[in-house]
């Protein structure tokens, strides 16, 4: 370590648990993920990290958890400069992280992720002593002995917090940790969090929602376009302006019906009953869903991941076999699971995995506009393809969705995840179809993209198509739904119109919780 | 595979016990051990301890993430390398096995480190790196070669694996011969097996390697040496594929040929997925497969008439058919393979 | 230190300069290896290339050589391109072998044209279902198809050799000398597949034959609705499933495909070389193999093929009549090899940009910069 002067202490006089300078990423092809960024973790505070999708928080946490090596810049912990060859360094330095996509393996026992990483003999029974201590104390109960593949997305997070608590983390990262989580859970998630930081502890809370950042967080530093716009207490600061710091200009990205144009009709175009299926491990993932979606409308289904949305939607797309129930779509009953005949029948779907489902990553974007059509005229013609014309379409949706690429031959996975869905929506909807399915789809794509996708789906409600839209975002789906319908365990426990819609009933159904509903539930 | 195994039972208890063969010179006692069931899984563990040794160092392979499919060549240089050092070295008898062990050992693991090198560090894939070792090394390649620059194919090797006497108790009923008189190296192998069952389950380095097999993500997240652990456990599996392939010259054939392992490599990496990566499974199904390798020479000592051809065939066929079972839904649901087999790892993937 | 960082395109000159450098790694890697156990590298590949190529009837006999690799190497790129890896290309051509000669033993005295024709159908459709059967077990059954048609490959050879050893059978010639000695039937005459003369050199008909199928299998994957399936299946199994392709349907047609290809070419052995079935030749020679790397060199290009084909044909002619006490077996293998070896990793610097780093420093004890725009409480 260099024998340079302490790092000047914050208020409180001890230097700060984190102290990062002009930390700079960058990656192939031009891209500048974070640009001297500066950020100070006081010991024993909630530090959020805000800023829209694509703005380099999570960029910057891995170069703090040692997963990469930023290009230039410092960190220092506790005043004293560190460098992070590899994750090991990072963990034995102290700091924790939680990923968005969780670091577990599935077949272990919660214990053995538990003892991954460290040294010395196994004891199977101390480990499970240990992670059933470090629940209690926490308030994160989990079973030591319960394999990773049997728990839900909020228990594997509890077994990501212990994970790390194990390790005597003493600065914490958790990433867009409330995604996966009813508003119930992140109330439990956040009093976790306090309790941590009560004992001296730092976190760093990475998120896009600003309700989320003041209700938890001591102080924001606001991320753009990679650069930092300044770190800011959050009791002193009005959302309006970290809004504005986060976006650069005035957005309102809430929960605010998006206008429409029509009223839903009468007719009815898509409809489900009873259907049951079952998801990848054989367990029950459907369990007697029944829904109708009419031409004009926006149904939105709102649950936590996990629930059967995933699996509703390739039911409905023909990409899964049903074990009871049926799918009609524009009138016409879907039998076998055939995604061929649900395309002819006028279904379109997006789905959640854009990049490895939507698309053949691999492939060019003319080729993947062509995914669902190349068996036809135009695009071909008897055995034979008509390149010509995979090629026009090509440029022809490009310029009418907006596609920024270098050219239809680009293969798609160098696109950004907003051009993606752009190819998405542009190939669904030149089909005309009377039904769109669409899940997750705006996950993970910043505000324009959000904004601009938001507006797709809303016009194409307008234009007569009926909207299927599965959302674990609450906020997306009370600013597009005509009616909400809630899905817990493969059941719509409750459908109820965007008028009589309550944040909190929605996010106590999301959970399971279906005390409050009298009478008559969907 | 029942009824494989119900027709072959049919097809023996017709054939009663005659004139001594080849492979009865293993069995010292006389009565109950020239019984021909004993006569079988003597052979069975003969001929399947390459089998197992290749499987197990496979299996530590696969743990680990990476599919080698070059087990049949590294075998053969490990063959060659034996041979070579059992012509070549001087000494007293043993010392001059040992050499060769230790010599095919080496040159299994170096060619295991090319794999590794092409795989990890070139980022090649798996499979053609694998087929290209096998062309490399294979039966016209270089193990054929070197064994013919060397000369080694010029007369029988000398100094071999003599079959060990434990404790005097060749002589008992039934377990004698099969498990107080074999070579040293069918010894170790069943070391291996409880050692390596204990590496994996007990120990700490055997979960970390069981987490890079299932998840490198969260393996290197977690602070462990991906690529280190993924090298270490490919040079030891060809260590092993090595020594299997020692035990053809110095026990099985003493004169050299080309290609004289005969496709087990290929065998043993279907055992690997028949004892879905377990060591004691893997055990058996070596044993099972070394039952049927052995099968041709032991019917013709008994003068049945099967040809020769469809008995050679044999062994393969039950690899398709046992892999068919292991491959269905039941079988792979409860228990499959390393979830990261056969994938690349690269920490700053976007 | 270094850093590999995955390139976003690919410059033109790299395309050729990656393989061009990796052959002459692998030639240096051979001269090493031939010097370093006693040979003298550079004569020894001037033979090489003498007998292959540039001597009285060379070429004749190294298209003779490449015209079995052309097939096995279109069999095993039409499979692998779906990421589907057929090794069985051995097996599926001597099935191949099998079907074929018995259509010409049978027809023999028939018109040439109805014999090829019929040999050429024959072998096809035994290579076809030795391949379906693999191809069947991968679609319905998830068998791994790599171990599947490496354990078929060695029953194929067991039937062979069967048929013409270990049996009285069709293919085995009975009388005359073949009650001493095992041997097959030979092929009448009239049955001999043609060839045309070139002056300097002669083509036989297998070997226009595997090109025509070249350039059909060229069309087939860049013009035509089953190519585009194969392409989205290979790249992203869970894409094809979402258009609703039928993958099973596409895998077991494909292998029955590459399987076919193979076959023709056991039937090209029988009808242009060979004239008889020959178990042990067929075995030894090990097309199925190198067939893979001919088409692993050919990064899968079906036109590719034909020219790489005619290179390790080259190899193989050459070494065929350089062997003896002073050329060893197992060079040309080991040549093949460590071109493979060579090519395959230098794909690495086509992917991938190598760069050395080094970071910058900044000073720790600089205080945090004021933020860029007044914010009002």
């Amino acid at each position: 370590m260099s024998a340079t002067a302490p790092v000047a202490a914050s208020a409180g006089g001890r230097p700060p648990a984190l102290a990062a300078r002009r930390i700079t990423k960058r990656f192939p092809g031009g891209v500048i993920a974070n640009e001297a960024v500066d950020l100070d973790v006081a010991a024993g505070e909630i530090h959020a990290l805000l800023g829209e999708n694509g703005a380099g928080k999570s960029t910057l946490s891995n170069c703090f958890t040692g997963l990469y090596r930023p290009d230039e810049g410092t960190i220092a912990l506790h005043g004293e400069p560190v460098e992070f060859h590899s994750p090991r360094d990072a963990i034995e330095a102290g700091i924790g992280m939680v990923h968005q996509h969780f670091r577990l393996v599935e077949p272990f026992t919660v214990a053995e992720n538990v003892l991954l990483g460290g040294h010395g003999r196994i004891r199977r029974s101390e480990a499970e002593a240990r992670v059933a201590e470090l629940g209690e104390r926490y308030g994160l109960e989990v079973d030591p002995s319960a394999r990773i593949w049997q728990l839900s997305v909020g228990q594997q997070q509890r077994v990501e917090i212990i994970k790390a608590l194990s390790r005597e983390a003493r600065l914490l990262i958790l990433d867009e940790p409330t995604a996966v989580l009813t508003p119930q859970e992140s109330e439990s998630l956040f009093e976790v969090l306090r309790r941590m930081t009560a004992e001296g502890r730092s976190v760093v809370f990475i998120s896009h929602k600003l309700d989320e950042v003041r209700a938890v967080a001591d102080r924001v530093t606001v991320l753009r376009d990679g650069r930092s716009e300044g770190t800011h207490p959050v009791a002193g600061t009005a959302s309006r302006d970290l809004a504005r710091l986060m976006v650069g200009r005035d957005i309102d990205l809430g929960s605010d019906p998006v206008p429409r144009a029509q009223a839903p009709a009468d007719d009815v175009v898509l409809r489900v009953d009873g259907l049951r299926a079952d998801g990848d491990r054989g367990e029950a993932a459907l369990d007697g869903v029944s829904l109708e979606v009419r031409a004009r409308e926006v149904l939105g289904v709102c649950g936590v991941s996990g629930n059967g949305q995933r699996e509703l939607a390739e039911v409905i797309a023909g990409m899964r076999p049903r074990t009871a129930g049926t799918v009609e779509v524009a009138g016409t009953e879907l039998t076998g699971a055939d995604p061929r005949k649900a395309v002819a029948a006028g279904l379109a779907h997006v789905p959640e995995d854009r990049l490895h489902t939507g698309l053949s990553p691999s492939l060019s974007i003319e080729d993947n506009l062509a995914l669902t059509a190349y068996r036809r005229p135009p695009l071909s013609s008897g055995p034979f393809l008509r390149r010509s014309r995979f090629r026009t379409r090509a440029v022809d949706l490009m310029e009418r969705y907006d596609v920024r690429a270098p050219g239809p031959a680009t293969p798609t996975r160098v696109l950004s995840g907003g051009n993606v869905q752009k190819v998405l929506l542009a190939r669904e909807f030149s089909s005309d179809p009377k039904v769109l399915v669409a899940a997750s789809p705006t996950r993970g794509l910043d505000v324009g993209a959000i904004e601009t996708v938001r507006t797709l789906l809303a016009e194409a409600a307008d234009r007569g198509v009926g909207v299927l839209l599965l959302s674990e975002d609450l906020d997306e789906i009370l600013s597009l739904s005509d009616r909400i319908a809630v899905i817990y365990e493969g059941r719509i426990l409750a459908v109820v119109d965007r008028a009589d819609a309550d944040v909190e009933e929605l996010g106590l159904l999301m959970g399971g919780d279906t005390s409050h509903l009298t009478g008559d539930a969907a | 595979m029942i009824a494989a195994a119900v027709w072959l039972t049919g097809l023996l208890a017709q054939v009663t016990p005659e004139a001594a063969g080849p492979v009865e010179s293993l069995a010292p006692g006389h009565g109950v051990n020239d019984n021909l069931f004993v006569i079988i899984a003597i052979s069975a563990i003969f001929y399947g301890t390459p089998l197992l040794l290749a499987a197990l160092g496979e299996m530590l392979t696969e743990r680990s993430g990476i599919l080698n499919l070059g087990v049949e060549g590294m075998m053969l240089m490990g063959a060659v390398a034996a041979a070579w050092t059992s012509i070549h070295g001087s000494g007293p008898g043993w010392l001059v096995v040992l050499e060769a062990l230790l010599a095919a050992m080496v040159v299994g693991g170096l060619t295991a480190l090319l794999h590794a090198v092409l795989v990890i560090t070139f980022r090649v894939e798996q499979i053609v790196s694998g087929l290209a070792i096998t062309i490399l090394a294979g039966a016209a390649g270089l193990s054929s070669y070197l064994a013919s620059t060397w000369d080694v194919a010029s007369g029988p090797v000398p100094h071999r694996l003599d079959l060990l006497d434990v404790g005097g108790l060749a002589d008992t009923p039934v377990v004698g011969p099969l498990l107080f008189h074999q070579n040293v190296l069918t010894y170790s192998s069943w070391v291996l097996v409880g050692a390596l069952w204990w590496y994996l389950f007990r120990t700490r380095s055997g979960l970390h390697l069981r987490a890079v097999g299932e998840s490198p993500a969260t393996a290197d997240a977690m602070g462990i040496d991906v690529n280190r652990c993924r090298y270490v456990h490919t040079v030891v599996g060809g260590t092993l594929a090595g020594l299997g392939g020692a035990f053809f010259p110095l026990a099985i054939i003493p004169l050299w040929s080309d290609g004289v392992t005969g496709g087990r490599g290929w065998i043993a990496l279907a055992l690997v997925i028949f004892g879905f990566w377990r060591p004691e499974l893997i055990l058996v199904g070596a044993y099972l497969f070394g039952a049927f390798s052995s099968l041709s020479l032991t019917l013709q000592a008994r003068n049945v008439q099967v040809p020769t051809q469809l008995l050679d065939s044999l062994p393969y066929l039950m690899t398709i058919i046992v892999l068919v079972f292991v491959s269905t839904g039941w079988a792979r649901r409860r228990v499959g393979a390393p979830a990261a087999l056969g994938t690349a790892y690269e920490r700053e993937a976007r | 230190m270094i850093r590999l960082e995955r390139r976003v395109d690919q410059p033109g000159w790299l395309k050729a300069a990656v393989p061009v450098g990796s052959v002459l790694a692998a030639l240096l890697a051979g001269g090493l290896l031939l010097t370093f156990t006693g040979h003298d590298a550079l004569e020894t590949y001037q033979l090489l290339l003498e007998r292959g190529f540039t001597s009285q009837g060379a070429f004749t006999a190294t298209l003779v050589a490449a015209t079995p690799l052309l097939f096995t190497g279109l069999c095993a790129a039409v499979a692998f391109r779906m990421r589907v890896f057929n090794i069985g290309g051995e097996g599926q051509l001597i099935m191949g072998a099998i079907g074929a000669s018995a259509a010409g033993l049978a027809l023999g005295d028939g018109p040439l044209a109805v014999t090829v024709i019929a040999m050429v159908l024959a072998g096809a459709a035994c290579g076809a279902v030795w391949a379906a059967i693999a191809g069947a077990l991968r679609a319905w059954a998830n068998t791994n198809e790599i171990i599947t048609t490496l354990m078929l490959n060695y029953v194929a050879a067991n039937l062979a050799t069967y048929l013409v050893f270990g049996s009285k059978s069709y293919w085995r010639k009975l009388d005359g000398t073949g009650a001493m000695f095992p041997q097959g039937r030979p092929l009448a005459a009239g049955a001999h597949w043609p060839s045309v003369d070139f002056g300097n050199f002669t083509v036989g008909f297998g070997f226009f034959l595997g090109t025509a199928i070249a350039v059909g299998l060229f069309v087939l994957f860049r013009s035509t609705r089953f190519g585009f399936q194969v392409k989205v299946i290979g790249d992203e199994p869970r894409a094809a499933r979402y258009a609703g392709m039928h993958t099973k349907r596409t895998i077991f047609g494909l292998m029955a495909l590459s399987g076919a290809v193979a076959g023709i070419g056991g039937a090209s052995d029988v009808g242009d070389t060979r004239y008889i079935l020959d178990p042990k030749a067929l075995q030894q020679a090990g097309y199925g193999y190198a067939g893979i790397v001919v088409a692993a060199l050919a990064r899968l290009n079906p036109i590719a093929v034909v020219f790489v084909a005619i290179l390790m044909g080259g190899l193989a002619n050459a070494g065929r009549a350089l062997q003896g006490p002073d050329f060893p077996a197992g060079l040309v293998g080991t040549l093949q090899g460590l071109l493979l070896v060579f090519t395959l990793a230098g794909e690495l610097f086509a992917r991938y940009r190598v760069r050395r780093v080094a970071t910058e420093h900044a000073d720790p004890a600089a205080p945090v910069e004021p933020a860029p725009a007044a914010v009002t409480a």
